[in-house]
């Protein structure tokens, strides 16, 4: 993209931005809307401020990052043995076809807290409930790059002498890996949205936490900034992934 | 297998062998069966009846002597120029350092010398054939297979590549079966041209010596009177089998 193109674009996200919270503000100090429910823009960000400069959101920002990227590393690891496992044995895919169909569907907030009975009110069980969420999104779009290599490089590599070791890394795992980094930025989220989920349900030190508690006393200009938070540390976050996403995928030819 | 899940016999019937170290080119009318011939002698597909015999010995996997240069690109796209064509050794195990001076030896062998690094995506389509022939040929095969390779590069890229495809042949004193549906093309690299019948169940009706010395240039070749009189006679009975093919559609 060209450079001015790309500023005017910054400019136009910028203003969205400013119209919303502009327009928040106003009705609130107008008084059509009430800041008991709503909060107001402007207390929101004295209440970051305040929560940023005293330190006291650290901890939980620490916490929630450690439980997204655990829960993320693990989903991402079964993800991609296990859709790798079901793309090189079809048996075993039409085998468990129902019941991954099921396990996909059941609604996962359901389980949060059976997690919670089962692992405690540690970090365990919002890292299991983040691995349930990712782990579906990285096996389906595995087992889908597996399966959609294309037959010459795949015979290509056999003539070659490739056994089934070097088919899974020169092949199969690069292959792959462009349908897994599509996917990356979703299952990133899913993550984080695992690990907010959870930590809804029990804990003392993490964003979802702080988020539950301002709630419990009405105090919506707390939920509000803890929900802030979480937006800039999902930007953050998805900007990661970018980066990551095209260093992996460097061999690939720009679409412009 | 048809698309429709139908059984189609490509081919029916064929034998012949090839000596080591000729260079036999095998033509056809579409769909006749050529390519089918190349995965059962590579060892990708296995024949319902019949046997193919590689140095004295029955096939019952992957011919681990022959290499096969696809018509379409068979070359790694997430993998640079140097990296592809290390690959045979990486999978023969050998150490990486040796591996790569050996790639980068067998690039500047085929003229891509300071393109080591560069992603297939950014070469030309000759580019990436070279690519793919030094990928072949780093293992050392006995044998070459190769399915239309030259057939999507336009006319000059391709009597270059023909050209070199000759002179690696001399020097290294390559088995090769050829399949195209260039009938200058095959008489010009070939000992021997195979003529197969239209399909479905195509049979071998041709089989034809090439008699022009070697070392020879592809460009002056079609000037020799031999050139012609072999291109006259085969393309008589291509001509018919070419004709019955578009029948059949």
């Amino acid at each position: 993209m060209r450079g001015s193109r790309r500023s005017v674009l910054t400019a136009g996200q910028a203003w969205i931005f400013v119209l919303i919270i502009g327009l928040w503000e106003v009705l609130t100090a107008a008084g059509w809307i009430d800041p008991f429910f709503f909060s107001r823009p402007s207390l929101i960000a004295v209440r970051f401020y305040k929560w940023v400069t005293s330190g006291t959101v650290y901890p939980h920002i620490y916490m929630t990052t450690v439980e997204t990227l655990l829960a993320f590393a693990a989903g991402s690891l079964l993800g991609v043995l296990f859709g790798l496992l079901f793309a090189r044995v079809p048996m075993l895919a039409r085998l468990f076809d129902p019941y991954i169909k099921i396990a996909n569907a059941l609604p996962r907030i359901a389980l949060a807290p059976i997690f919670t009975l089962w692992f405690g009110l540690g970090i365990l069980s919002k890292v299991a409930f983040g691995v349930t969420l990712v782990f579906f999104i990285v096996f389906f779009n595995t087992y889908r790059g597996v399966r959609e290599v294309d037959p010459t490089i795949f015979n290509n590599a056999r003539m070659l002498g490739a056994n089934e070791r070097d088919l899974f890394r020169h092949v199969f795992l690069p292959s792959a890996m462009s349908w897994i980094l599509a996917s990356l930025h979703t299952s990133v989220g899913m993550a984080l949205v695992g690990a907010v989920v959870g930590e809804y349900l029990g804990a003392a030190k993490v964003l979802g936490y702080l988020i539950a508690q301002a709630e419990g006393v009405f105090d919506t200009t707390g939920v509000f900034t803890g929900l802030a938070v979480l937006s800039c540390f999902v930007l953050i976050i998805d900007l990661i992934v970018t980066l990551v996403e095209k260093w992996l995928l460097k061999w690939k030819p720009e679409i412009s | 297998m048809a698309p429709d899940g139908a059984e189609y016999t490509a081919i029916r019937e064929i034998t012949f062998e090839i000596p080591r170290g000729e260079f036999v080119s095998i033509v056809g009318p579409t769909g006749c069966g050529k390519s089918t011939v190349l995965n059962l002698a590579a060892g990708l597909i296995f024949p319902d009846r019949g046997t193919i015999t590689i140095f004295e010995k029955n096939l019952s996997g992957i011919n681990c002597y022959a290499a096969y240069q696809f018509q379409q690109d068979g070359i790694l796209p997430w993998k640079t120029a140097e990296d592809n064509v290390m690959l045979g050794l990486q999978i023969r195990r050998v150490p990486v350092a040796k591996a790569r001076a050996q790639a980068r030896n067998w690039l500047s062998k085929v003229g891509l010398s300071g393109f080591e690094n560069r992603y297939p995506h950014q070469l030309s389509g000759g580019m990436r054939k070279r690519v793919a022939l030094a990928q072949s040929l780093i293992v050392e095969p006995e044998i070459l297979l190769m399915d239309e390779p030259f057939s999507a590069l336009d006319q000059q890229t391709r009597e270059f590549m023909e050209d070199d495809l000759l002179s690696i042949c001399a020097e290294y004193k390559k088995t090769v079966l050829f399949v195209t549906h260039d009938l200058e093309e095959a008489i010009a690299l070939s000992d021997r041209v195979l003529l197969f019948s239209a399909g479905a169940g195509s049979r071998l009706i041709g089989d034809y010596r090439v008699d022009i010395p070697r070392p020879r240039e592809v460009a002056d070749i079609r000037v020799n009177p031999s050139f012609t009189a072999i291109y006259g006679a085969i393309w008589e009975s291509l001509r018919g089998e070419v004709m019955k093919a578009y029948a059949r559609k």
